[in-house]
């Protein structure tokens, strides 16, 4: 019981890391950004460059991804989103262009980076072992606390700073916002590149525990969209919600349907569905027009 | 027929000919045979993606295609391996049985909108590999294998249709087949557009809550477009298994389902034949840049990023003339 | 205006590029092989470690003056396509090979694409080398395919009889991925456990192929306390992250797989963890490989920046097309006649000390010869490289 409860809270902390940068994209911009786990899976590679391959130290090879993929997320957006949204006729014809953008980094991350799993040295040996009934290796519980403390320092970012109100207020209505003097332009680009930022300081993170490999983008996207329907649309608590509760449903799934093997995430995505066809909007969402 | 100008019927009758007499006889002098497979391929995605766009029209973005394709071939070949029936019989049971899927699962998750219909349809992609993986009639992991090719029809005596195992070019029947069912889905959604039920489903796109109070039964018309769209991707579905003589439960999985969606895209929303062009130049554009390696992939993409930039509203906004939707 | 023009410049651009005909390098005639397998997204690395080591030994047999077959030298040129682990892609990769005229392919990498495209190989008259196990792809009707590697079913008892007599095994759990080609190699090696007496403990746990954190995966496993814990076809990239949850959750026993891995994923991923990690690979240990495998290496690792162990396997289907063709020339156009070489054909291996021989195997499993005889090589990892456990063969 332990062990799944300790397997959940650390599922569940970097799920709804993972899924905070796609909510924060999608409220602002009404964006599905189908690249956020290419952009996860390049912040991996880039601390995997820095504290892997050249031997920095583990904070600053965070850094580094952080503000690569801040910089990237700008870019994108000055340069790719925001014409496409001002010249389309229907908001998801951006799907299409991230999509592309998903598909253009995948083929970048293959090029430079090569086709194999990645892993960095541990940097943190050693298991916490109570009693064999919870097992849980240092490295683990130090992301973990990584993970919950990025997530504190950014809500309260959104909630007492003024780049975070004017973030909050282009995300509840983008015309009230404007005409409240806010610089939609500039901040429709500093979200982005903070969504993006996300991804790749959670990607950075989580190099020490799992690797990274070009082949994990996709899925990421996929659960990391999940997790956002679960919680409700754009709306950033909903996504801290949905993470922790898609890890406890994971960590539970598993323990408890492990002779079933085969059906475990069958029933997960069953009940999602379920679960979305009786509260359409998620747990927290504002239904959609 | 359907109310056309003489200029459409027109476009009509070059695109028919275009398609079963020009087409065979290029591949036919230049020897690239291995394009039959390819437009065979684009022909039943096109259908699949077809079914995509249309509930696009009633404002849903459908991310679950390749679900209801992967049930088309499982169905086919069960009926065609298990039960011994032909495959042309078993082909519109294997639409039939995705729509009927389609409604019992429609009439929940199609209250929802946006994303989240969007998001449901994608989980339900998943939901389906999984089932087959599970189920022990689709035969779990090992898959169906060794399906027979599509034997004769004959009616009262009359064989319609040959026994593709005997015949010269398989690739040329399957060829004609894909083509053949392209023409009549398009030409089924093009009426069903400018029908009263398209009327009825472009009231909705705009807003449902207005359509309602109108008098329109939103939640039964919203159930039969899903059950149509998911009819056809059946049929995409039960063609292939048939080429490829073999359905696993990987055969369609969730980058079908997405790619199903950005044919819609590419081609563009407001287009009935969109899908069609769409799935063209995304198939298509793969395989001719076969040659540049490992660079395929970083091409490919760049070229996508480059039509959004220009033609964010899909790729039939650029049309020379009004009527140039009709093209391919 | 402007935009329509740029598109269609863009466009144009593309085709033009597209026409360029693959330029040949010498006057030599060409004999071109081709590989359809997967090269982008996930599964990429098995796909690119096949298509790496047939263009390595090709750009090798150019480097030397190229490679004789029946009196006639030829340079040989890959042709590889991409087919994005898609069956559907798959079956229009074959096509464009039977396309360029040619009928000899390494892949596809996994079981719904070599099931996809047998279809087109046996109408178009083409041999390809699957890395695929359903044993219908190799028996009869099934004429064209042939296993490119040892099979799960084949290297599995002999990797858990070894572990039965030397460590004491008396219990075994699998676990794998919820996937076609894994969860079918997991119930063969169950069968082949069971039938050698290992007492299964564990094999209903399966993992999503996208799972990040094993360790709930493991939990209930490691309840069962199995003295040998086995990884059904495995990934490269999953592998490392297995292990290292299972030993961090306190596993002492024996960690095994049948699928082929490279050591500096393991080193990256799972470090010491990974010591004592059973796996299936070609001649590739010190005291197997011969003056031939090594120099492969080195090209490889010149060519491409780094070796993949994987290809230690990988390496043999070209060179078992090229010794066939040279061993019957009018194998070349007519693939009748290489199936009928194949029964009798024998070559010495380039790439193993000793007097190994290069013959198709098959009988027992297939009841034709339809597999490649490839060193069954079972290795046990050891700080960062694999060391030989023992050698056995397949008939």
């Amino acid at each position: 019981m332990e062990q799944i409860l300790a397997n959940g809270v650390y599922l569940g902390a970097q799920y709804a890391m993972i899924a905070l940068g796609l909510t924060l994209i999608f409220a602002l911009m009404n964006v599905l950004n189908f690249a956020h786990g290419q952009m996860y899976v390049l912040g991996g590679f880039v601390t995997y460059t820095f504290y892997g391959q050249m031997g920095w130290p583990f904070v600053v090879a965070l850094a580094m991804s952080c503000i690569t993929l801040a910089i990237l997320g700008a870019l994108v957006e000055r340069f790719l989103f925001a014409p496409v949204i001002k010249r389309s006729t229907r908001d998801e014809s951006t799907m299409l262009l991230a999509a592309a953008i998903a598909f253009f980094l995948d083929a970048v991350v293959l090029l430079v980076f090569g086709e194999k799993q990645r892993g960095v040295p541990k940097i943190v040996d050693g298991v916490f072992n109570y009693d064999f009934r919870l097992i849980m290796p240092y490295d683990r519980i130090l992301i973990c606390g990584l993970a919950i403390l990025s997530i504190v320092t950014f809500i309260l970012f959104m909630q007492y700073s003024k780049t975070g109100r004017a973030l909050r207020a282009l995300a509840q209505d983008r015309t009230a916002a404007q005409l409240m003097g806010v610089n939609v332009d500039r901040y429709s680009m500093v979200g982005f590149a903070l969504g993006a930022m996300l991804a790749g300081l959670v990607g950075g993170l989580l190099v020490t525990i799992t690797g990274v490999n070009l082949g994990m983008g996709g899925p990421t996207s996929i659960k990391a969209f999940m997790m956002v329907m679960i919680g409700g649309a754009g709306v950033i608590s909903g996504a801290i919600a949905g993470g922790v509760i898609l890890g406890f449903m994971e960590a539970i799934g598993l323990a408890v349907l492990s002779q079933y093997g085969d059906i475990t995430y069958l029933l997960i995505f069953v009940s999602l569905m379920i679960f979305l066809a009786i509260r359409p909007q998620g747990l927290m969402g504002k239904p959609w027009g | 027929m359907m109310g056309l100008s003489s200029k459409q019927l027109m476009a009509v009758g070059v695109f028919l000919v275009a398609l079963f007499v020009i087409v065979p006889a290029v591949i036919a002098t230049t020897g690239r045979v291995d394009f039959y497979y390819t437009l065979t391929s684009v022909a039943l995605l096109a259908i699949a993606s077809s079914g995509v766009w249309l509930t696009f029209y009633i404002g849903r973005i459908n991310i679950g295609q390749g679900a209801f394709a992967l049930i088309g071939a499982y169905v086919s070949a069960i009926l065609v391996t298990k039960a011994g029936m032909s495959f042309w019989v078993s082909l519109p049971l294997a639409g039939l049985f995705a729509a009927l899927v389609a409604v019992l699962i429609g009439l929940p998750i199609l209250r929802l909108r946006g994303v989240y219909f969007a998001m449901i349809t994608l989980v339900l992609t998943q939901v389906v590999t999984l089932t087959a993986l599970a189920l022990p009639i689709t035969n779990g992991a090992k898959g169906i294998t060794s399906i027979p090719l599509p034997s004769a029809l004959s009616i009262f005596g009359l064989t319609i249709i040959p026994d593709f195992a005997t015949l010269q070019n398989p690739r040329l029947a399957f060829y004609f087949t894909a083509c053949t069912l392209m023409v009549l889905t398009f030409a089924a959604m093009y009426r069903l557009v400018n029908s009263r039920l398209g009327h009825l489903c472009r009231s909705m796109q705009q807003n449902e809550e207005l359509a309602s109070s109108i008098g329109v039964n939103i939640s039964y018309i919203r159930v039969v477009v899903f059950a149509i769209s998911s009819f056809v991707g059946g049929i995409g579905g039960a063609v292939f298994g048939s080429i490829a003589q073999s359905v696993y439960p990987s055969s369609f999985q969730v980058a079908d389902s997405v790619n199903f969606m950005l044919n819609c895209f590419l081609g563009g929303l407001g287009y009935v034949f969109g899908p069609m062009l769409g799935t063209l130049v995304l198939y298509f554009g793969w395989d001719l840049l076969f040659e540049f390696g490992k660079y395929q992939m970083l091409i490919y993409s760049s070229v996508l990023i480059i039509l959004m930039l220009f033609l964010p509203n899909g790729l039939l906004s650029l049309r020379i003339s009004k009527r140039g939707g009709n093209s391919k | 205006m402007k935009r329509r023009t740029l598109v269609k410049a863009s466009v144009a651009a593309v085709v033009a590029a597209s026409m360029q005909i693959s330029t040949a390098w010498a006057e030599n005639p060409v004999l071109k092989i081709g590989f359809v397998g997967v090269t982008s997204g996930p599964a990429a690395a098995w796909g690119i470690s096949n298509q790496r080591s047939m263009e390595a030994r090709a750009a090798w047999l150019n480097e030397i003056g190229g490679y004789t077959i029946g009196g006639t030298t030829y340079d040989i040129e890959i042709v590889s396509f991409d087919d994005q682990k898609d069956p559907k892609r798959a079956i229009a990769g074959m096509e464009k090979m039977a396309q360029e005229g040619i009928h000899y392919v390494v892949g596809p990498n996994v079981d719904d694409g070599a099931a996809a495209v047998r279809p087109v190989a046996e109408a178009n008259g083409i041999m390809y080398f699957p890395y695929a196990f359903p044993k219908e792809l190799y028996t009869a009707p099934a004429s064209n395919a042939i296993l490119g590697m040892v099979a799960n079913y084949q290297s599995g008892p002999a990797i858990y009889k070894y572990l039965m007599e030397e460590k004491g095994v008396k219990t075994a759990a699998f676990i794998a991925a919820n996937e076609s080609d894994p969860l079918s190699q997991r119930d063969g090696g169950v069968a082949a456990a069971t039938a050698l007496g290992i007492e299964v403990v564990s094999d209903s746990v399966t993992y999503q192929v996208d799972t990040t954190d094993f360790t709930p995966v493991l939990t209930p496993i490691m309840r069962t306390r199995p003295d040998l814990l086995v990884l059904s076809g495995v990934s490269p990239a999953n592998a490392p992250q297995l292990i290292r949850s299972a030993r961090e959750l306190g596993f002492q026993g024996v960690i095994s797989t049948e699928t082929a891995q490279d050591a500096s994923v393991l080193r990256e991923g799972a470090g010491d963890l990974a010591n004592g990690f059973i796996s299936v690979g070609g001649a590739s240990t010190p005291e197997l490989a011969s003056d031939a495998m090594r120099e492969f290496v080195e090209r490889y690792t010149t060519m491409f920046g780094e070796y993949n162990d994987e290809s230690n396997t990988k390496v043999y289907a070209l060179e078992y097309i090229l010794e066939t063709l040279k061993a019957n020339p009018a194998a070349l156009t007519d693939v009748d006649a290489f199936q009928t070489t194949m029964d009798t054909f024998e070559a010495p291996n380039p790439y193993m000390v000793g007097d190994a021989k290069l013959r198709y195997v098959g009988m027992s499993s297939f009841g034709q010869k339809r597999q490649v005889s490839v060193p069954l090589v079972v290795n046990v990892y050891q700080d960062g490289a694999f060391e030989t456990l023992f050698v056995a063969q397949v008939d």
